[in-house]
């Protein structure tokens, strides 16, 4: 079991008061406006918040993978959209920190640290979610250039975000595609000719956190925005994955302590049939479910984020293991506190209706449940 | 058989409240102890000041201070002096008024007397020879009566804690000349500012109506206002509303605030934090008013109205003015 | 300007388990004393313009490092914590006593920055003491300081508005939460927090003797103690505006309020 060592507790205590203080009161407004909160990324650059999981010769602050995750789950306890900033962050950079080289790390991440920039991470597309292979953005070679065409489709933070990793096919023939090496990442910078985001989603939950469409038309990037080799795109897709899963998973672990925290203090407070309703066992029952599976969430995630930070040849797995079972963790934990504040709960009075609307894209987004699943099962039978 | 020391303070040529609400209760001390009591007043005017402090009681030593000391705080001119007069006449017991001016004497005396000190007392009662001093601690969760060890101490006593009562027999003022052996290190105060919208300090105040965040911009402090006049009440505030710049510190209720005791506090858009809870939990009766049930003002409030407080309070500030004017 | 701000560790309000008067859980979570923050933020404020080391001093249990911790986070740049367990159970004078010995040891510094108000309502007293014990001048209930050319400048809050105070330094200044809220630590102040000297003291590097402090010597003692009467549940009002102004018309009358 993993015990947090006293920097790691000061660094949740810090973010828990903040998220109590500055960004709880906010969330109602967040959400009923839909509107991205730069106050909150203020907020966070300034307490460093953004700088935590990069290097320090960048200017980060070089933090563990444990520390990035609560500092994930202390602000997704209050806010979900918010929760999500850092992790997005850290998403749309990973592929920059895993296979960029020492002159373009110079170049974006101090400013990234600095939370100056905010980045994203462009895989999906309209025909290419769960099978993101499929996908259809094409960048072909011109001179010292790349031109990109093609669209994206429910890039987080897409439109917001001053520097985009996307990735475009860069060879179609079919043994490479097979090989997995179709696909090169690039950084585009928002502002480049070609390159917009012409709308945003309309969304059941998260709904401050815009989720963009970008459409190419002969964005043209030069060949340093080219991060990794030639073909290395998939592979740096999943390297990101293993960082950037229990991310979610931490969003999901804070969404559901989040919601088990309002409907504990409701369940004492609350009295039906002369006592607080806590006390009647059907509730209690639901109360301790939901507190035991969201720690049962929290303590894999912090497993596997030892494991991969270890290095562990099963990294892929334990990213996904963590992230499949807090999703499912976050959704079951808000139906019962929805459930718990009963009528009350289904109102706008109470922040459980909106946790309940914001756990379920951890069931969907960075991989569905399904594919964690397969994932999960297909290293299993191939570690026999 | 006590002798039991008021420390008063003058302000504008006159005892304050608080110094004859400590003489009142100095005088009842001596009362149940068989022992005296006496009224110290410090300062310039302190003779003239003496006979309104007289007239609660125990007699006054009233010590003029000469003009030369005038560019200093008046807790560094009367410290001294008190110290000085308690070694001389040797009281033993100190009752200090917990006013920013009492505070700091008390403090002086401390370091210059070294008596043992009881400080934030609500209640001081005599029992079994002794002071029996009621004070509310950690954050108001306990309530604890204590005494000194030995036979002589002081006691920091807050406002309200008794009400001033004249007494049938007026004391007599004497005048006393104390010389000190040396002055404490030197402040000089350089220069005096006067802000707009300094209140009647709301520790004396029987209603009070408190504003918290709930009323969103210094505009919403309108409503508030128009209610404590039509209660006949005084403002008071949240930290989060102070630290806003919306109300003045000294109307601040809560733990780094004034710990209030009114017997009406209606609570407008306040949540209760336990901060601010500290501050009023003592008052008589709470009415709290919030758009969120859920808000921990619930735990210690008596009335809970639901709502929005833009409806509510400008109702039943209306509703007040005309129960008054007798056309309810 | 090199000054000491008085940290108290108090338990997070709310949270505290006592037994007579005494906090018996030593395990329970504590914070700096709420107003005592204000007086960092103010000499981390200075010491950044003015150049200098903000300085933390804590009497407290051995286990009181969360506050000192959070303090150095903020950005003080070391701290002195004098942890005795005869310090247990002092009363004001021997707090006092400890105080003055460190800080004598802890000299020279420009400013000792005191609270005005301690979550046990005992505040505002001590730094008026300290002053006389060491000599100094002291400045009080400060909304404001700033440096002067040979020493301090505060306002000092009054009824009407304030006065401004001027003395040499070294001096005691005890300050309000008008000198600004303080601030969150940074990330980055909580990890470099890690490698600032916080210097450990007892009794002993104090040359005082464990008989002059602690519960032992207390010159005052609890007679009892008791929770305060409970309040019974809020009766809730949710009628629309107009019903709900005469049911609270009608609740002020009946006890006579109105």
């Amino acid at each position: 079991m993993t015990v947090l060592n006293e920097e790691q507790q000061a660094l949740r205590d810090a973010v828990r008061e903040l998220a109590d203080d500055k960004i709880a009161p906010r969330a109602a407004a967040i959400d009923q406006t839909g509107e991205f909160p730069w106050d909150v990324v203020e907020l966070l650059a300034r307490q460093d918040i953004l700088a935590l999981p990069f290097p320090q010769q960048y200017g980060g602050l070089g933090g563990d993978m444990i520390s990035t995750l609560l500092v994930i789950e202390e602000l997704s306890r209050v806010d979900a959209t918010c929760g999500l900033i850092p992790a997005v962050q850290e998403l749309g950079s990973l592929p920059l920190l895993h296979g960029g080289t020492d002159e373009q790390k110079q170049r974006w991440v101090p400013d990234l640290a600095a939370g100056k920039v905010l980045s994203a991470f462009a895989l999906t597309e309209a025909g290419a979610g769960s099978d993101a292979a499929n996908a259809r953005t094409k960048a072909t070679r011109d001179g010292d250039d790349w031109v990109i065409n093609g669209e994206k489709r429910f890039i987080s933070q897409g439109d917001v975000a001053g520097l985009v990793a996307v990735f475009a096919v860069t060879d179609t023939s079919p043994e490479v595609v097979k090989a997995h090496r179709h696909m090169t990442c690039f950084y585009l910078e928002k502002g480049t000719p070609g390159f917009t985001s012409p709308r945003v989603e309309h969304k059941m939950g998260i709904r401050g956190s815009t989720t963009a469409e970008l459409a190419f038309a002969d964005a043209r990037v030069p060949d340093a925005n080219r991060v990794g080799e030639i073909g290395d795109g998939w592979g740096l897709a999943m390297k990101t994955f293993e960082r950037s899963r229990p991310g979610i998973g931490a969003q999901a672990v804070g969404i559901a302590q989040g919601a088990t925290d309002v409907a504990t203090r409701y369940a004492s407070e609350r009295k039906q049939f002369g006592k607080p309703i806590g006390a009647h066992q059907m509730i209690g029952a639901m109360l301790a479910d939901m507190a035991t599976r969201t720690e049962a969430a929290r303590q894999l995630l912090w497993a596997a984020a030892e494991r991969i930070e270890a290095g562990d040849p099963h990294a892929a797995r334990w990213a996904s293991m963590c992230k499949l079972f807090a999703g499912d963790t976050a959704m079951a934990v808000t139906i019962d506190a929805v459930q718990i504040l009963g009528g009350y709960g289904y109102t706008t009075e109470y922040p459980v209706e909106r946790m309940m609307r914001d756990a379920k894209i951890t069931q969907l987004y960075e991989g569905t449940q399904q594919i964690q699943r397969l994932i999960i099962a297909r290293d299993l039978l191939a570690s026999l | 058989m006590a002798a039991i020391w008021a420390i008063g303070e003058i302000a504008d040529g006159q005892p304050t409240k608080l110094t004859l609400e400590l003489a009142t209760l100095a005088r009842t001390l001596a009362a149940n102890s068989g022992g005296e009591a006496r009224t110290v007043l410090v300062g310039a005017g302190a003779s003239a000041a003496g006979p309104a402090a007289a007239a609660y009681g125990p007699d006054v030593l009233a010590v003029e201070v000469d003009g030369g000391l005038g560019d200093r705080p008046a807790a560094a001119v009367i410290a001294p002096r008190v110290a000085e007069l308690v070694a001389q006449r040797k009281p033993d017991f100190l009752l200090i008024g917990a006013s920013n001016d009492g505070k700091d004497v008390c403090g002086l005396l401390l370091g210059l007397t070294d008596l043992p000190l009881l400080a934030n007392g609500s209640g001081v009662a005599w029992g079994d020879g002794a002071p029996r001093v009621e004070m509310s601690t950690f954050g108001g969760k306990l309530v604890t009566h204590s005494t000194f060890a030995g036979t002589r101490g002081m006691v920091i006593v807050r406002p309200a804690s008794v009400s001033a009562e004249a007494a049938s027999a007026p004391g007599v003022v004497e005048t006393v000349e104390v010389s000190v052996g040396a002055e404490l290190p030197a402040v000089k105060v350089t220069g005096s500012v006067e802000e707009s919208g300094a209140a009647a300090p709301i520790e004396e105040a029987r209603i009070i109506v408190g504003a918290g965040r709930g009323i969103g911009s210094p505009d919403g402090l309108k409503v508030i206002e128009d209610l404590a006049a039509a209660l006949g009440g005084a403002v008071g505030a949240t930290r989060a509303v102070v630290d806003s710049g919306w109300v003045p510190y000294g109307q601040q209720i809560g733990q780094t605030g004034k710990i209030v005791k009114p017997s009406l506090y209606v609570a407008c858009g306040i949540s209760g934090a336990i901060q601010h809870k500290v501050g009023v939990q003592t008052a008589g009766t709470i009415v709290a008013i919030n758009r969120d049930p859920d808000a921990p003002i619930a735990e210690f409030a008596e009335l809970f109205v639901v709502g929005d407080l833009f409806e509510i309070v400008p109702r039943l500030t209306a509703a007040l003015r005309a129960r008054k004017s007798g056309s309810a | 300007m090199n000054i000491v701000v008085l940290l108290k560790a108090v338990p997070v309000v709310g949270t505290e388990r006592l037994d007579s008067g005494l906090l018996t859980d030593r395990s329970v979570q504590l914070e700096a004393n709420g107003n005592d923050e204000y007086l960092l933020e103010k000499a981390l404020k200075l010491t950044e313009t003015h150049g200098g080391e903000t300085i933390i001093l804590t009497v407290g249990p051995a286990g009181s490092t969360e506050p000192i911790r959070k303090a150095l986070a903020m950005g003080a740049a070391r701290a002195v914590h004098v942890a005795d367990d005869a310090i247990r159970g002092s009363d004001m004078r021997a707090t006092l006593e400890v105080l003055a010995a460190a800080l004598r040891k802890m000299q020279p510094w420009d400013l000792v920055f005191a609270g005005a108000d301690t979550s046990d309502g005992q505040g505002g007293v001590l730094g008026a003491a300290l002053a006389v014990r060491l000599r100094l001048p002291y400045l009080s209930y400060a909304s404001e300081i700033e440096p002067t050319d040979a020493g301090v400048r505060i306002h000092r809050i009054n009824l009407t508005g304030y006065d401004i105070l001027e003395a040499p330094t070294p001096a005691v200044v005890m300050g309000t939460q008008l000198l600004g809220a303080p601030r969150y630590p940074s990330l980055r102040g909580i990890m470099q927090a890690r490698s600032k000297p916080v210097e450990a003291w007892s009794l002993a590097d104090l040359d005082l003797a464990p008989a002059a402090v602690g519960g032992g010597a207390a010159t005052t003692k609890t007679l009892d103690s008791a929770k305060p009467p409970e309040r019974a549940g809020a009766t809730f009002v949710r009628e629309a505006p107009d019903e709900a102004v005469a049911k609270v018309l009608e609740f002020l009358a009946g006890r006579r309020l109105i």
